[in-house]
């Protein structure tokens, strides 16, 4: 298993740049979802990732997430010095006519946003991991990452959300 | 190979408010509110049916140089104007044209946004069929339900926690010359149009297509049991699929 983790995450790491529709084939598929999950990374049930870092911690929203959302025409980011706490919204995407609240995974201060997004909102359907990453912050409580969802389990949270209708 | 088990049917109840013709700001409150309540599970699955006096309002880009007069005109012309939370351009929202608000719960659904505003699209789309009406969903980009190259129906939606408040718009027979004031949704060259204009048949009552309006939801998102309320009076609707 541990070796198919490793092969899919690296499978992942080389398709940054492709399409939004990232299918993984069934031998490497961590879901049935077919949505890209990437290992190093912890979840929120609300569908952002966040990578830690050392000091720093990256958030963005998935691919399962950017998948249900459709094309991103605009998104809205905290100014950096703001305060976000876990759960709580810091921003919004919004795509075809609804615009979605979007939750910070930990609590923190906002130390960088992400300009290129406001030029290019697309980033966060065609690289919704890598260059669509929406703010980095200074955690305020380490502790909280350990109340997120690992890969497998944000893998089986969605696998039934979609399963359920 | 996975054992395939016949889904057993859930029984989805969706509470309607008949609300009548309410000020913007004050459907914002009671929609702030309800989403707040949906959020905790105090209330089920919630539709608001509404109309709206004349309304200008701005979604959250905020492109008011969609609006192609100037702000003070506004009340000469009898409209307000209101900048909102929700996706989506500038829109007009007056008497004669059939809102629905939904409060309801994406995850509960299993919907993501873009499914959400398909099913809007389609629910006015069938509206519009009752009516001998041939409307389609917009093409990338414009969002909303069209008969051919004009508007009929608009959607703009906020999605907090999950939970959607704003909805969809749809023309029954609004004065068209308030849309002269505006770029309607951002999208120049497009006329708008209503039911009246599109169809020859004859009209019933308001009333009557605003509840058609919700039954054609209803169908479109699931919801098996409505529960009417109007005006404080609670009366259970169970529908068949």
């Amino acid at each position: 298993m541990a070796l198919r983790v490793w092969a899919s995450s690296t499978a992942n790491a080389l398709r940054i740049s492709s399409a939004s529709k990232a299918r993984l084939s069934p031998a490497f598929s961590l879901s049935r979802c077919f949505s890209t999950v990437l290992d190093g990374l912890k979840y929120a049930s609300s569908h952002e990732w966040v990578k830690h870092e050392g000091a720093v911690a990256t958030i963005g929203i998935t691919d399962h997430a950017q998948d249900h959302l459709g094309e991103v025409v605009f998104v809205e980011l905290p100014e950096p010095g703001g305060k976000v706490s876990q759960g709580g919204s810091f921003g919004a995407v919004e795509s075809v006519k609804a615009t979605s609240d979007v939750n910070s995974p930990i609590s923190g201060e906002v130390v960088e946003v992400n300009s290129k997004l406001t030029g290019s909102p697309g980033l966060i359907n065609s690289s919704p991991y890598e260059e669509g990453w929406m703010i980095k912050v200074k955690p305020s409580s380490p502790s909280e990452l350990e109340s997120l969802l690992g890969p497998k389990e944000y893998t089986k949270f969605c696998e039934e959300e979609d399963a359920a209708h | 190979m996975l054992k395939k088990f016949k889904r057993m049917k859930v029984l989805r109840s969706l509470e309607v408010w008949k609300m009548g013709s309410i000020n913007y700001l004050n459907a914002l409150k009671l929609q702030e509110k309800l989403v707040s309540d949906r959020k905790t599970h105090k209330i089920p699955d919630t539709l608001l049916s509404l109309q709206h006096p004349p309304t200008y309002t701005l979604g959250k880009r905020r492109t008011d140089h969609n609006l192609l007069i100037p702000e003070p005109d506004l009340q000469k012309i009898g409209a307000e104007l209101h900048y909102t939370q929700r996706g989506g351009d500038i829109t007009f929202h007056g008497p004669h044209q059939a809102i629905l608000y939904p409060i309801i719960s994406l995850r509960d659904v299993g919907l993501g946004a873009r499914n959400y505003v398909e099913k809007l699209e389609l629910t006015m789309i069938e509206l519009a069929s009752l009516y001998g009406v041939r409307a389609r969903a917009g093409q990338t980009g414009e969002t909303g339900v069209w008969v051919g190259e004009r508007k009929i129906g608009a959607i703009g939606v906020r999605i907090s926690y999950g939970i959607t408040s704003h909805g969809l718009a749809f023309n029954i027979d609004p004065d068209l010359n308030y849309f002269k004031h505006i770029v309607p949704c951002g999208i120049a060259n497009k006329e708008v149009t209503s039911l009246r204009k599109e169809t020859d048949s004859v009209l019933p009552a308001e009333e009557v297509i605003h509840e058609q309006l919700i039954s054609c939801f209803a169908r479109v998102l699931g919801y098996s049991n409505l529960i009417w309320k109007e005006n404080g009076s609670i009366l259970s609707d169970s529908v068949e699929n």
